[in-house]
């Protein structure tokens, strides 16, 4: 019984996401509430009958079962009278909350029990079902029609993301406030090099790699002048990089290029001393095309392999695949480079520039390495967004997206690659299931019960355009980054060296006040 | 000396040659088209003149907002990120005192001096508080942290307020010229000043009787007058009073500063009340002058201020306010003759050449510990 303050908070938290989405999300939603509670459960054992840790676990997932069933019947009942809608399949409310209650129930107690096992099997164990659990999840999703998967690729790509600006904030401590710049061009040079906007059409899997590299070499070409300066600077100057290159995509539209010396320099000189010239004048380029501004490049190659064949957008389960695979790919490449000679240049550049320049390392080519390996997975999000999306418009960089990514940073933990891509689930989901789905919810429920009360059209419409949670979710983003360094600098799965660092000032404070 | 002076820098000219040419060969892309420029000058020479007076305003109000960024970066070492937004912040407070006050309806001209100089005072007290309200949340706990903690919380904080101001442009109950169009369209600030000018029956082009082919409005001139007098009140005020001298103080040696008995938590806070006001004040008279009220104005004036405040030297009063009139003037003429589309493009190429070639500024910077 000592857990059940836990148990009662999944099992709530879990009901009222049912609210939400309806259908056959409580079915998976229930085993995901499982698979949290088990894992969180487990750390709190000691190592020994797995058995026992299951017998002991098992009032508490009853009661977070049994709380998220109960609601769930409530959205059926009654929610969804109140918000106006009847329940779309009525068949499937019984089978859907028998499985959400048995997922949550077992998974929480097999989870649990693991814990009980030996260090070593106990990894391979997670290893194996987490594993299971990703394979599982798009097929899982498309029999129960929920389509979530979709917008977990999004939330795929901003893994990546912030696993690359991870190496530039987390590891080399550089706060980058222009990332998306990167991802910009890394979408637009895939954008470029496979569509019809200028007739070429690269395969993408040769494509990929050429839009990292070029997102590498602007990260050198940006970090070059900026990174000898002093830290904050290279804040501002990639901040105002990242509000240039929207612009520039947006501006690249009438490029035209002519060779100065022979169109004005010489020719102009000769004029001021009143002689007449026909000099020719050489132009490179003349109105070209480059980017196609505001209505964006469309459509973009999209991979073809040799037994699925040419990925569709109607079809997530590849994309997710494939995205899973690069996930993967980044995981293993910067894990090698963290614990290599260059990644412990980086920590030792962020604890102590100086200490580590005198040691012999060299500060701004660590910097400069950092800046571009972060660039350079950026690019690949960029390649695999402009193919997924089959379309990529300037305003999707703009600064909010830089926000997001440095928020996924901070969330899960600066500079811990685990706490990255729990951080990045967690905010994309929120903002792309979670606020979405909210909104809809609150519209209904509103339209339904308040606004009818209200007879002032102009309140009536105040409350009706304020009642949108969508309006605020960058707001969230913003209290997230502020309320993160105020409360836990390290994030929510901290990296030990970062935790030290964050709070280096309170160990040194706490022996003066005891003095004092 | 002697022979220094003498000798001529060849690889430096050839670099300032190569990056010249490459500058002429890719700038007509951003609008830089020099003979373009050259016959747009010849045809029309008053034009210059009327961009520098644009130029000069627009610089003012840079300036103001570039004295916050300064003071703040010289004394705790931080760039502000929401002092851009607590501008844009300004804007929208005195648009909607004007609002409310009913002063953008009216035609009288003793009720518009009211409600401007209402909404002046409210701008500024609104301004300063945020300012300093933003500092007591957001950085003063992390004072002592790594350096990156306070500058993502202060980026964390410039995000939060602007969505507050898109917010705060879709009320249209608040202020119905809002319109119903949502908050991310730039609004209208209506020019007050010129309504007040008309109908005392005055001319709003104070050159009008002159018979030049030139504006010079009554707006820029109010600006400018406006702007002349907080930057010479303001470095009276650090150079002469005791509250000036403790932040120099501080400026330049924190720790020092708190074993002479200077309170170090109540200095700064008065570095963000006086840097909020400013850019209050800056809010009204950018909202008068160039007549938008947009929710992502402040980090555009953020990145150009910013940029105003290095180019004259971080830290440094003076030089954020010839800074400032340079980034109006860059900007300016770049809208004028280049490409308005491209004028923040030029904006941040001179922040990053000043990066390269002077990184302490024009007048030198003066910050105390050095990061």
């Amino acid at each position: 019984m000592k857990h059940l303050r836990t148990g009662v908070t999944f099992g709530i938290i879990g009901g009222f996401l049912t609210f939400l989405f309806g259908g056959w999300s409580v079915a998976v939603i229930g085993s995901l509430m499982g698979i949290g509670l088990g894992l969180g459960l487990g750390g709190k054992f000691e190592r020994r009958d797995p058995l026992k840790i299951a017998l002991t676990v098992l009032p508490t997932a009853l009661v977070a079962g049994v709380l998220l069933v109960a609601l769930s019947y409530y959205q059926n009942s009654a929610v969804m009278d109140a918000v106006g809608k009847r329940p779309a399949a009525a068949d499937i409310v019984f089978k859907a909350n028998l499985i959400g209650f048995l997922g949550a129930v077992l998974f929480t107690a097999l989870l649990a029990s693991l814990s009980g096992l030996p260090e070593k099997q106990e990894r391979m164990a997670k290893f194996v079902l987490l594993a299971l659990l990703v394979i599982v999840f798009p097929f899982v999703d498309k029999a129960t029609a929920l389509r979530w998967t979709a917008q977990i690729i999004f939330a795929l790509i901003f893994v990546i993301l912030g696993l690359g600006l991870n190496i530039v904030v987390g590891y080399a401590g550089l706060l980058d406030l222009g990332y998306a710049a990167f991802f910009a061009i890394g979408a637009y040079t895939t954008g470029i090099l496979s569509s019809p906007q200028h007739g070429i059409y690269l395969n993408f899997w040769l494509v990929i790699w050429i839009a990292a590299a070029m997102a590498a070499v602007w990260g050198l070409m940006l970090g070059a002048p900026t990174l000898p300066l002093r830290g904050d600077y290279l804040a501002i100057v990639t901040l105002g990089f990242g509000e240039i290159v929207p612009v520039l995509f947006k501006n690249l539209i009438d490029v035209t290029i002519k060779e100065p010396l022979t169109c004005w320099i010489i020719p102009g000189f000769i004029r001021l001393f009143g002689a007449e010239t026909t000099m020719a004048c050489i132009t490179l380029v003349e109105h070209a095309d480059l980017t196609a501004g505001e209505k964006g490049i469309s459509p973009i190659g999209r991979p073809i392999l040799p037994i699925i064949g040419e990925f569709k957008s109607a079809n997530p389960i590849p994309w997710y695949f494939l995205i899973i695979a690069i996930i993967l790919l980044s995981v293993f490449i910067i894990r090698r480079l963290r614990d290599s000679r260059l990644g412990r240049a980086w920590m030792a550049i962020r604890e102590d520039e100086l200490a580590a320049s005198q040691m012999g390392i060299d500060p701004v080519k660590t910097k400069l390495a950092a800046f571009a390996m972060g660039a350079t997975f950026s690019g690949f999000a960029g390649a695999f967004y402009a193919a997924y999306i089959a379309g990529i418009f300037p305003s999707v960089f703009d600064f909010s997206a830089s926000i997001m990514i440095l928020c996924v940073v901070i969330l899960g933990g600066i500079g811990n690659i685990n706490g990255v891509i729990v951080g990045g689930l967690v905010i994309m989901i929120a903002d792309r299931l979670f606020l979405p789905a909210l909104k809809d919810f609150l519209a209904s429920l509103l339209t339904h019960t308040v606004l009818p009360s209200i007879s002032d059209p102009v309140v009536q419409l105040a409350v009706k355009d304020n009642a949108n949670p969508i309006l605020y979710r960058f707001l969230l983003f913003g209290l997230t980054l502020v309320i993160m360094m105020a409360v836990r600098p390290e994030g929510l799965i901290p990296n030990a060296q970062v935790r030290a660092e964050m709070h280096a000032d309170e160990e040194l404070a706490a022996p003066a006040k005891a003095e004092g | 000396m002697e022979t220094t002076k003498k000798k001529i820098n060849w690889r430096g000219l050839g670099t300032l040659a190569i990056a010249l040419y490459i500058v002429f060969l890719i700038g007509p892309i951003a609008g830089l088209d020099v003979p373009a420029i050259a016959a747009a000058i010849k045809a029309n020479p008053m034009q210059l003149i009327q961009f520098l007076i644009i130029g000069i305003s627009n610089g003012a109000i840079i300036a103001i907002i570039a004295l916050g960024y300064t003071m703040v970066y010289g004394i705790i070492e931080l760039i502000n990120f929401a002092h851009g937004d607590v501008y844009m912040i300004g804007v929208f407070t005195s648009l909607t005192v004007l609002s409310l006050t009913g002063t953008l309806e009216s035609k009288d001209p003793a009720r518009i001096i009211f409600g401007l100089i209402l909404a002046l005072v409210i701008a500024i007290v609104v301004g300063a508080t945020l300012n300093a309200t933003i500092e007591r949340l957001a950085y003063r706990r992390l004072r002592n942290a790594p350096r990156l903690a306070p500058l993502i919380s202060a980026i964390g904080m410039s995000f939060i307020i602007e969505n507050i101001g898109l917010m705060w442009a879709a009320q249209a109950w608040l202020v119905p010229s809002f319109g119903t169009t949502g908050g991310a369209s730039q609004k209208v600030f209506p020019d007050m000043l010129g309504v007040l000018f008309t109908s005392m029956g005055w001319d709003v082009n104070l050159l009008a009787s002159s018979g030049l082919a030139l504006r010079f409005t009554i707006k820029d001139l109010m600006v400018i007058v406006l702007a002349v007098t907080l930057m010479i009140s303001l470095y009276l005020f650090v150079q002469r009073t005791r509250l000036g001298k403790a932040m120099r103080a501080t400026a330049q040696n924190r720790d020092a500063a708190k074993m002479l008995g200077i309170d170090i938590d109540w200095v700064i806070t008065a570095t963000f009340l006086i840097g909020g006001g400013l850019a209050g004040a800056a809010g009204l008279m950018a909202g008068l002058y160039n007549n938008t009220a947009w929710w992502f104005m402040g980090f555009r004036a953020g990145l150009q201020s910013f940029t105003a405040a290095v180019l004259g030297g971080i830290g440094n009063i003076t030089g954020a306010m010839l800074g400032g009139f340079m980034i109006g003037l860059l900007a300016s003429f770049s809208d004028g003759y280049l490409n308005a589309r491209w004028t923040n493009a030029w904006v941040f190429a001179v922040l990053v050449l000043i990066l390269l070639f002077r990184p302490t500024g024009l007048l030198g910077e003066q910050t105390g510990q050095k990061a």
